[in-house]
């Protein structure tokens, strides 16, 4: 009884005075103050960033097999997607270990081809296709300035929802589903556990969040049944039940007003509910979200003190070409793309170090001196070098969502100059030549005075 | 060397005659001979005569005797600070009001752009990245400015070039004087010049009408040395100053006419065609580095100036008929204006080459601009000197004396000449005072000076917006000031999105909402100045600070009386963020 009359007493606090709800930040071990991370939704590093420059991309000559067993089926060669139509692939258990086939990575439109249904073969085929700057430009201008990972892969070897319990869990939560449980995670620790016994602040933004659906409520959820999976707290009794948890999990709505009034929390998970990427959603309104979450950051007062990360929690079906390591029964997955924007943020850099969701929260462990939650973080290598801390902050910028334009072409200063030098001294000597006899006939009488005299 | 009809006896029985016919300006002659040979004539003696005196100076200090020489030598001073010193006076005091509070406001639009286009020229590493070098005029001013910036954009370097032109012009209006009506016209119209609201207002800024004033001036200068000595190589090098002062700003060109009007009027200045021809040649020669450069320079100048061209011929007026009659006059000055007029009109009769040559060039360009469907306040720079030269004409003839009164005694009225040249001098120098104190207000006329505000709130966006930030103004005029001093890029959305009816130099915002929404416009900014100009354009750009989570982020205001007689602080600039 008491417990909960603090609860609500705190959480009475936390709306009333807004202000100063957060309390000083806790020490840090890094200059980073403040942690962002957003999972969008299913795609592989290839289909966004296989041709990027210098990253471990499309190898060159890719063509993977219709059949691997009969070579003579032919093969898909990656194509480039553009805004042609796509699907939402199959993108579960099965389907991975369909494609992975034991690390030959070999079965990327088979496994589609295998599973049947309308149109298999021709929606197998788009498996191969891929994006580059031309229809992510934003995200290709932030790989350039900040840090692009082409070895991070997602943590489990299966869908959406085992993946999102490894980005808050460091598990996957029910091994056996990949899917809410009927009746909710019970003592299952999260990273928002080890915060709140910290006392370090946190918050859940989620896009278009509808406070009504959890994994209780998903029969009517319609549409937004998705909500129970990418916002995987409201999959947690404890956290539904108590108000003051459950009053961490906000509107995306809330974020910009945390940024406006200075009340950002320590740590933030984001996610998307119309926006996610997810196929054959469009990835320009992934962009725009992470734009727009990104420029209120830039022009925050946080910007110096903080990182933003954003990772995918899946491959979607999508090819990736690099044979994920397996870490232990359950993972890791494909690689997905991930980046990091912060003003420590090394410039430009194509980071190369095997990471998954859960390096992610080894960096925050190790930032704010927590706890792992379980073997998969313990053991996983934070994302830490993708940081240079010996330097001072990056001033912000906000970075464009079009290609880079060529520079437009520059007149010759040298003829400028040229030219109106000319002009100036034409005139001058014409003002010269027309001065000249009187400045002779002055000079002219003066020696004649000056001879006169002496 | 007196003019033979200033006799005492005449000039006795003409002003004891009465008093109206004393004060009549026709009573008067004046010092010049009229007809060219003979002002040839005068014009020589006018030298000998001071290589005269300059030779009794020279050879005294030569003499052995240390004395002597000491006299000669105090005696070619005093005679020096005589003849000088009151131009010094005078160009002191066309300094202090330049450079009074000269950078208390910071850039209004067109300052910026021709700043920016200098700092482009120069290759400033950031303002090269938003400006354009070229936009609508040649480039002589701004290419002497990019020399000036290569060691440092400032806003007060640029002043302080436009003023020492400025003041180059009012020196050079004494010089025009003097060889028109003599030293003492020279002197006040020097004076009037540099106490002049309209020129020190212009002179105070980074505009390109304050140069092409002064070359404009130069080329008057070198037409009436024609003029005066008939010798075919001022005319050359009057062609060739017209040519610099097209290259200041095209609209000089319509000074030619002037001149042309002048020749026609006055058939006794005699022109050979061929000398016509070649002085027309030097002016086109002269002015040939301007197309030149901008077909081998690159960068689309040529069709960006072409654009302007075709533009300019067909937009559409900006202010109403009255413009330059009730915003220009008082600017030049009333009593200047008044003078200059009563000055052609009572001395008529003696009308001159002078006159005419000046008439030409105040009536060619009023005429010219008055039919031209766009009007500027600084447009009509170029008379200015003209029309002080009239007026200080005027005084200078203004001579009344002794005058019978009713009662049978004569009253000396020689001391109504000072009074008329002080109180014209008062009449200048009253508003100019007023205007050159630091003063804000919520609206702005074009060309008349600096923005309240404008800088300090380019420099909180340089300060406080990220890099590759893009701002949206309600007009363009706004833009410029926050893009040369928020060095970033900034949009008008009253640029219309029609090629014909908007000035090729800015670029349209096809889709506002599009931007914002795809995060490529992230800051609105409301400004007093054009929302007086544009009230429509205005409230649309606050639908867009509703529409999109609009917050304001910073605020200039300026301090002005309320109705009550309160001061309050009224907000002038208003920045917003806003964000999809």
């Amino acid at each position: 009884m008491i417990t909960r009359a603090c609860a609500v007493l705190a959480l009475l606090f936390t709306i009333l005075v807004p202000g100063q709800a957060i309390a000083a930040d806790p020490p840090t071990q890094t200059p980073i103050k403040h942690f962002l991370f957003l999972l969008q939704e299913n795609h592989s590093f290839d289909n966004y960033f296989g041709t990027y420059p210098n990253a471990d991309g499309l190898p060159p000559g890719t063509c993977m097999p219709i059949d691997p067993t009969k070579p003579s089926l032919g093969c898909v060669k990656p194509f480039h997607l553009g805004s042609q139509p796509i699907s939402d692939l199959l993108h579960n258990r099965e389907t991975f270990v369909g494609q992975y086939l034991n690390g030959k990575m070999d079965g990327f439109v088979s496994a589609h081809i295998a599973a049947g249904g309308l149109n298999a073969e021709q929606i197998a085929r788009l498996t191969m296709g891929y994006y580059d700057a031309r229809d992510l430009p934003y995200y290709w201008n932030v790989a350039n300035r900040y840090v692009l990972f082409d070895r991070f892969f997602s943590s489990a070897a299966a869908g959406s929802f085992m993946n999102h319990m490894y980005w808050i869990t460091a598990t996957p939560g029910d091994p056996n589903h990949d899917s809410p449980p009927t009746t909710g995670f019970g003592d299952l620790l999260t990273i928002f556990d080890r915060l709140e016994s910290a006392g370090i602040s946190w918050k859940f933004y989620v896009q278009n969040y509808d406070p009504t659906i959890n994994y209780r409520t998903l029969q009517n959820a319609g549409d937004k049944a998705a909500q129970a999976v990418f916002v995987p707290l409201l999959d947690f009794n404890r956290f539904l039940d108590n108000p003051y948890l459950f009053s961490h999990i906000v509107d995306m709505e809330q974020y910009y007003t945390d940024l406006r009034n200075g009340t950002l929390p320590t740590v933030a998970y984001m996610a998307p509910l119309g926006s996610s990427e997810h196929p054959p959603g469009s990835i320009q309104a992934g962009q725009r979200l992470v734009q727009t979450i990104v420029n209120a950051l830039t022009r925050s007062d946080y910007w110096d003190t903080s990182a933003f990360m954003w990772a995918y929690d899946d491959w979607g079906g999508w090819y990736d070409h690099v044979s994920p390591p397996q870490v232990d029964t359950y993972g890791y997955g494909f690689r997905v793309p991930a980046l990091l924007v912060s003003a420590y943020a090394r410039q430009g850099q194509v980071n190369s170090t095997t990471l998954d969701y859960t390096s992610v929260m080894k960096f925050i462990e190790t930032n704010w001196g927590l706890p792992p939650l379980a073997a998969r973080d313990a053991a996983a290598t934070s994302i830490a070098s993708a940081f240079d801390f010996t330097r001072p902050p990056r001033p912000p910028a906000f970075l464009s969502a079009s290609l880079a334009t060529p520079p437009p072409v520059e007149p010759n200063r040298a003829v400028l100059y040229a030219a109106y030098a000319a002009a100036i001294v034409l005139a001058l000597g014409l003002l010269l030549v027309a001065t000249g006899p009187g400045l002779v006939a002055r000079a002219v009488t003066w020696s004649r005075a000056f001879r006169s005299r002496t | 060397m007196q003019p033979p009809a200033r006799t005492g006896k005449v000039w006795w029985q003409a002003i004891s005659r009465n008093l109206p016919s004393a004060l009549r300006f026709g009573a008067l002659r004046s010092r010049l001979p009229q007809d060219p040979p003979a002002a040839v004539a005068h014009a020589r003696r006018m030298s000998l005569a001071t290589v005269r005196s300059t030779r009794i100076g020279a050879v005294r200090i030569w003499s052995p005797q240390i004395g002597e020489r000491a006299l000669a030598l105090a005696r070619a001073i005093a005679t020096t600070l005589v003849t000088w010193l009151p131009l010094v006076v005078i160009l002191a005091v066309a300094t202090v009001v330049r450079i009074w509070s000269l950078n208390a406001l910071g850039y209004n639009t067109d300052e910026a752009v021709y700043s920016g286009q200098a700092a482009a020229i120069a290759q400033d590493p950031t303002l090269s990245q938003i400006f354009p070098v070229f936009r609508a005029h040649p480039l002589l001013f701004q290419f002497v400015l990019a020399i000036v910036y290569h060691y440092g954009v400032s806003d007060l370097t640029g002043r302080l070039l436009a003023v020492v032109i400025g003041l180059a012009t009012v020196y050079l209006a004494y010089f025009l004087g003097r060889l028109m009506y003599g030293h003492a016209a020279g002197l006040i119209a020097a004076a009037i010049l540099a106490l002049m609201p309209y020129h020190v207002v212009v002179s105070r800024q980074v505009l390109l009408d304050g140069p092409m004033t002064f070359l404009a001036t130069l080329t008057l200068y070198l037409t009436a040395k024609f003029a005066t000595t008939q010798r075919a190589s001022w005319l050359y090098a009057a062609g060739g100053a017209m040519g610099l002062t097209f290259l200041a700003k095209e609209t000089g060109i319509v000074l030619l006419g002037a001149v042309y009007t002048f020749l026609a009027l006055r058939q006794d200045i005699r022109v050979r065609i061929r000398d016509l021809v070649i002085a027309t040649g030097a002016m086109l020669v002269v002015i040939a580095p301007f197309p030149m450069s901008l077909v081998l320079a690159g960068g689309g100048g040529a069709e960006r100036t072409r654009q302007y061209l075709v533009w300019e011929l067909f937009r559409r007026p900006n202010h109403d008929w009255i413009f330059y009659a009730t915003v220009v006059t008082p600017s030049i000055g009333l009593l200047v204006v008044a003078v200059a007029i009563a000055g052609l009109v009572f001395l008529r009769r003696r009308r001159g080459w002078q006159d005419v040559l000046l008439a030409s060039w105040v009536v060619v360009p009023i005429a010219f601009f008055q039919l031209w469907p766009v009007k500027g306040f600084q447009y009509l720079l170029p008379i200015a000197p003209p029309v002080a030269l009239l007026a200080a004409r005027a005084l200078t003839e203004f001579r009344p004396g002794w005058v019978a009164t009713p009662i049978g005694w004569a009253v000396n009225l020689s001391w109504l000449r000072p009074l008329a040249v002080a109180a014209v001098l008062i009449s200048v120098a009253v508003p100019t005072l007023a205007i050159v104190s630091p003063s804000a207000s919520g609206t702005f006329l074009a060309g008349s000076g600096g923005v309240p505000g404008g800088r300090e709130a380019g420099a909180w966006v340089d300060a406080n917006t990220p890099a590759g930030s893009h701002l949206m103004t309600i007009g363009p005029s706004m833009a410029n000031i926050l893009q040369f001093y928020g060095h970033r890029s900034a949009s008008g959305l009253s640029v219309s999105p029609n090629p014909l009816q908007r000035n090729p130099s800015y670029d349209p915002l096809k889709n506002p909402d599009l931007l914002i929404r795809n995060n490529e416009l992230q800051y609105v900014v409301w400004d007093s100045f054009s929302a007086s100009r544009s009230g429509f354009f205005a409230s649309k750009l606050l639908e867009y600070v509703r529409r999109y989570h609009g917050r304001a982020v910073h605020t200039e205001t300026v301090t002005i009386p309320s109705a009550s007689g309160v001061n309050v602080e009224s907000p002038v600039i208003v920045i917003y963020e806003v964000r999809p």
